[in-house]
């Protein structure tokens, strides 16, 4: 494998690093949102936040990126590539953080709730206070576990043509017949990648972690 | 060609209700001034990645059909399990795959006229000094790729053998290709073009065991079958016809391909 065929790769994995980074902030904020829902009371927003998760987790996202590729079209809404990929990507990782959300926030101690609520705080004051600071440890892991779970289902992205680091190495093996070398190259890019990530999830919780005195 | 994905033909049912025809796409290409093609970019020497460039005999092929035209070519690079729900979805208006040409595919798609032949002939690693003609896959373990015409006559071309060759199915030329480096198997079955560029691509892995076998088939430019189409893929045979008669056709095949083919004047002709 020549530098040439390398920084082609290296380039594509530039477009990789791009979308799923923008995905997983997109991801992160629909999910918050798409969360508040599915922990409210209010029946509607519980139910819309429900069928939301339960249709961007069960479709499987390869048909996600079809369905935004060629349906919204056929319904008169144009699309490109680059905004049906994000699209899909975003909307489906959001599904999956919403739930690790939820989870973080079931699992703060009931006797932490009702002892904010002895000492008279607001509804306000106790989340900002007790609940979401506890939640966020404890779902920090399981959300960037989805993180790097969607920068690699971000290989699927090129059904819809956007060229990105798997796409380009199955370019690069067939016309140089040598899958092998490219093939290696590529993981190796994936693993800088998922490093890179993994090593930001570990520096936020270090600093968010709770220092007994 | 391989079909990939039964998921993605799952879609492809879904498109077909909802897809918007338009009354006369040529007239709309015209007036666009911009004629958009969808590939694979993976199917060497037709249409392949070479450092970062597209190109191949299709690059050449429709820029020439393009200038004929008074159009621009506008390629749409998507993996094969998106090409075909991508012209039936009108996301392109032809398929510069190509694909061979059959009487069952003809069902379902119209066809340009034949643009090169596509016979099936085998890849061998070039170590193999047991396999110097087909019949020599005897007993043997060889592959094709899924839903392709070349692993259909391989199929038949194996039974015919004493003791007939076991056949497996690949998702593609790619996975084909790197199990038989791998030596799982023997041989593996593709078009005489995308075979020859193989062998030439890695001398040293790869060899291309002659003669070709089976029915004589062609490889065909794939269009929609609705009569929106029509006018569109009768200009394109009209071109790619004028490109046959004053030799452009064949200087392109010598470029690509190292020879020429005689080919049917009609797809309908050359369907098997």
């Amino acid at each position: 494998m020549t530098w040439k065929l390398f920084f082609l790769l290296v380039q594509a994995a530039g477009s990789t690093a791009l979308i799923s980074l923008a995905a997983i902030a997109i991801g992160v904020c629909v999910g918050v949102v798409v969360c508040a829902g599915a922990l409210a009371r209010n029946r509607l927003l519980n139910g819309l936040s429900r069928l939301y998760i339960s249709f961007f987790r069960g479709v499987p996202l390869l048909v996600q990126l079809m369905l935004f590729y060629y349906l919204l079209p056929a319904l008169g809404v144009e699309v490109s590539s680059l905004s049906a990929a994000l699209l899909a990507l975003s909307l489906c990782t959001a599904a999956y953080q919403a739930e690790n959300l939820r989870g973080g926030f079931l699992a703060v101690p009931r006797s932490l709730i009702e002892a904010a609520d002895m000492v008279g705080m607001t509804a306000a004051q106790r989340f900002r206070r007790i609940e979401a600071p506890i939640a966020v440890r404890l779902m920090l892991p399981s959300m960037m576990n989805e993180a790097i779970a969607i920068l690699h289902a971000s290989a699927l992205i090129s059904v819809v043509g956007v060229i990105e680091v798997t796409r380009m190495a199955q370019n690069l093996s067939s016309s140089t017949f040598r899958p092998l070398p490219i093939y290696a190259a590529a993981g190796l890019l994936y693993l800088i990648m998922t490093g890179v990530l993994a090593g930001a999830g570990l520096l936020a919780e270090r600093r968010l972690r709770v220092r007994l005195s | 060609m391989n079909r990939r994905g039964l998921l993605c033909a799952a879609v492809i049912g879904l498109f077909a209700l909802s897809h918007t025809a338009s009354a006369d796409v040529l007239a709309e290409v015209k007036k666009a001034a911009v004629l958009k093609v969808g590939t694979e970019t993976q199917f060497a020497p037709f249409d392949y990645i070479d450092s970062g460039e597209h190109v191949g005999f299709n690059v050449d092929l429709f820029a020439a059909v393009g200038k004929e035209m008074g159009v621009q070519i506008q390629w749409v690079a998507l993996p094969w399990a998106g090409v075909l729900p991508g012209l039936e979805a009108a996301k392109f208006d032809i398929v510069a795959g190509p694909a061979i040409i059959t009487k069952e595919r003809l069902e379902r798609y119209t066809f340009s006229v034949p643009i090169a032949e596509g016979t099936v002939a085998l890849n061998k690693r070039a170590s193999d000094t047991a396999i110097k003609k087909p019949e020599d896959i005897a007993g043997k373990a060889v592959g094709g790729g899924r839903g392709s015409n070349q692993l259909a006559q391989l199929k038949t071309f194996a039974a015919t053998l004493t003791p007939p060759a076991t056949v497996r199915e690949y998702v593609g030329a790619d996975e084909g290709m790197a199990d038989l480096a791998a030596g799982r198997i023997v041989a593996y079955s593709a078009s005489l073009p995308n075979a020859a560029a193989a062998a030439k691509a890695r001398p040293d892995m790869f060899g291309l065991v002659l003669p070709a076998f089976g029915s004589k088939a062609y490889f065909g430019y794939v269009g929609r079958k609705d009569e929106a189409s029509a006018s569109l893929m009768q200009a394109v045979n009209d071109a790619i016809d004028k490109l046959k008669k004053d030799g452009r056709m064949a200087a392109l095949q010598q470029k690509w391909f190292g020879t020429t083919f005689d080919m049917p004047a009609m797809a309908a002709a050359s369907a098997i």
